[in-house]
């Protein structure tokens, strides 16, 4: 087996000293980020980017895994005790998590989320392992028009497809592509849109959107919807730790949410909100008690937040093989790579294979840790929520300078720090979705690249979009993508009328 | 822009200023754009030129601005967000991310004259202002406090070159 020997040699590289300290930096900050409102792994990633560019990138990568994992962890102790989901993803743990840390469950809750999380996360790295290098050994021989569509179909399903609003989703990702336009054109050396400013020659960073649009964003709209008065946590005593009753419900919700959630994670399908939500319809039609549900069922706990991190997983398939991200902090960990001059893809198992394996193996070994941070810690997590929202927004705030400024030492990236920030506020208060424009900046450049090479090879026939099989294949998908959900509704639509 | 509570319809009728403001920014960026794409030059020796890729996303976003628009035309409106920390039932107050942008773009400003500490303290004291702390000593010290030992934890921790201003040589 090859995926095995490359895996045990990946444990040598995260096994040393250094490497399980990074990881366990990693998942703490994660949890850490995860559970405090306002923040989140994506946000976090960004900001460590420009300090940890003196990592050798094997450990930077490590702390990262840990903190992207870390970050859905944290994330459900936050919705059972405070009734908040701090992402769609997190709605249905909110819902029926906190019902039953309302009746004094909160141990429970927590214990069922963060052992679903436990085994949807390392069944979700076995398949990664197993599924990568594989889909890697096909991928090799993708031409760049087929590329191109994939990233085609990649933004329609992240934007369009799943969304409140495809018209929204899509106007997102296009502000985000219109941002990955800024700067100096690599292939021809025209500069594009710089508006005459020596600072935009080198293009709009990344890192000043996310922060921007992300926590600058977040705070102007926190401060002008905040909520008054005190905030209703749950106390818990002792432990996350579940009865044997609490088991025997459990475990088959975890395994059927993993069976959801990964595949929908690996396809580039936009994110973990369908699994959660179908994992929650599935347990309450398979459940022997469905009155439970909406009062504090545990099987409504434990299969969306197994969902919920399998999918986690999932996304870092086409993220690895591909390169090609599916949710924010996928497509902020696919910049990391670029910063560390590698492109993920199916040539990275091959050049970096040192990396990519320490990085998977690092997945199984941050879950475990993350097991041991979250069950005793519980009530440690959970003291974190008290924090008062001013200083924690003030220092949410005063990170994100230093992380947008160390960039380049410049104020003029402030500027643009506050200018994203804005526009961030008017993305929530006017239900824009974030994450396309995110994948829009990232992965613009690369399926501008990718467009060129493909019509350069065809000599400018743009019939090469539909002529070779595959790429017209999935030029379909991504057309099937943004309209038969259109047509879906219109005749629903038409049917209620 | 009073929003009264999403509680009403989203069907109501009525056209909501602000989303055709929104709108029209919108589809006016995309013309923006597009007239930027034509000074870009054709390029030379290629046969897709720097030029190609931003006239497809100028044209798409100016087209989708202008279908928000037809929409927002037709009564459509948006839904604020829910967040975490946000009270979708309390009244909309601007005063509070408007002194929180005051109080970053002043401190950006001065963070090279007066130094990263004072630059940071005083986006630091806006955002605990603006999120209604009024304890004025204990803001002011946190504040300070917490520039300081960001300041030092970068630049001796890490290595970054953050501005001193008038503190060098002291801290």
């Amino acid at each position: 087996m090859d995926s095995l020997t490359s895996l045990m040699s990946g444990f040598e590289t995260a096994l040393t000293p250094l490497n399980l300290l990074w990881a366990l930096i990693g998942v703490t900050l994660g949890t850490l980020v995860g559970v405090l409102p306002g923040i989140g792994p994506a946000l976090t990633v960004a900001l460590l980017l420009p300090v940890t560019a003196k990592l050798p990138p094997v450990s930077a990568f490590i702390m990262f895994a840990g903190i992207y994992y870390g970050g859905m962890f944290g994330g459900s102790t936050t919705s059972i005790l405070l009734n908040t989901p701090g992402e769609s993803a997190s709605i249905i743990t909110a819902l029926e998590g906190n019902k039953m840390a309302r009746k004094g469950r909160a141990a429970a809750a927590l214990a069922t989320a963060a052992i679903g999380s436990f085994i949807a996360g390392t069944i979700g790295t076995l398949l990664l392992t197993f599924a990568a290098p594989a889909i890697a050994d096909i991928a090799v021989q993708i031409t760049p028009s087929a590329k191109f569509a994939l990233i085609m179909l990649a933004f329609v399903t992240i934007s369009a497809t799943f969304g409140g609003s495809p018209l929204r989703g899509l106007l997102s990702l296009f502000l985000g592509l219109g941002i990955g336009l800024v700067g100096t054109d690599l292939q021809s050396g025209q500069a594009r849109f710089a508006m005459g400013r020596p600072e935009l020659l080198d293009g709009i960073d990344f890192i000043t959107v996310v922060i921007g649009l992300f926590a600058i964003g977040e705070t102007l709209y926190v401060a002008s919807r905040l909520r008054k008065g005190k905030f209703n946590v749950i106390k818990l005593e002792g432990g996350a730790v579940m009865s044997k009753e609490d088991w025997r419900r459990s475990w088959g919700p975890w395994l059927r949410g993993t069976a959801l959630g990964f595949p929908f994670g690996a396809i580039p399908a936009g994110g973990a909100e369908i699994p959660t939500f179908l994992s929650y319809t599935l347990e309450k039609r398979l459940s022997k008690h469905p009155e439970e549900f909406g009062n504090g069922a545990i099987e409504g706990v434990a299969g969306p937040e197994a969902a919920n991190n399998a999918s986690a997983a999932g996304v870092l398939v086409p993220l690895l093989t591909l390169g090609l991200p599916t949710s924010a902090t996928a497509a902020i960990l696919l910049a990391a790579f670029q910063q560390y001059g590698l492109q993920p893809g199916p040539l990275l198992f091959i050049t970096n294979g040192d990396l990519v394996w320490g990085l998977i193996a690092s997945l199984y070994i941050g879950n475990v840790m993350l097991l041991a941070l979250n069950l005793p810690l519980a009530p440690v997590w959970a003291r974190l929520l008290l924090i008062p929202r001013p200083f924690l927004y003030a220092g949410i705030l005063v990170f994100s300078t230093v992380g947008v400024y160390s960039l380049n030492n410049s104020v003029f990236d402030l500027g643009l720090l506050a200018l994203f920030g804005v526009i961030g506020y008017g993305m929530r208060r006017f239900d824009f979705p974030v994450t396309p424009a995110i994948i829009g900046v990232v992965l613009g450049p690369t399926a501008e690249a990718q467009f060129r090479t493909a019509l350069q090879q065809s000599n400018g026939d743009f019939s090469i979009f539909v002529r070779q099989p595959f790429t017209a294949f999935l030029m379909l998908c991504a057309l099937a993508a943004l309209v038969v959900p259109q047509i879906l509704k219109f005749r629903a639509a038409r049917r209620a009328a | 822009m009073t929003q009264p509570p999403p509680t009403t319809s989203p069907t109501r009728p009525g056209i909501s200023v602000p989303d055709l403001l929104v709108a029209l920014a919108l589809t006016a960026l995309g013309i923006a754009l597009l007239l930027g794409s034509f000074q870009i030059p054709f390029g030379i020796n290629a046969v897709v030129g720097p030029r190609v890729f931003p006239l497809i996303i100028s044209v798409g976003l100016t087209a989708l601005g202008l279908l928000l628009t037809i929409s927002v035309l037709r009564g459509g409106r948006a839904e604020p967000a829910a967040e975490e920390d946000t009270d979708m039932e309390a009244p909309v107050n601007l005063a509070a991310p408007g002194i929180i942008l005051g109080g970053f773009l002043l401190g950006a400003a001065v963070l090279t004259t007066a130094g990263f500490v004072i630059g940071t303290a005083i986006m630091y004291f806006s955002v605990a202002w603006a999120f209604g702390e009024r304890r004025i000593g204990l803001m002011a010290g946190v504040a300070l406090a917490v520039a300081l030992v960001t300041y030092e934890a970068f630049t001796r921790g890490l290595g970054l070159n953050l501005p001193p201003g008038f503190l060098k040589g002291i801290i």
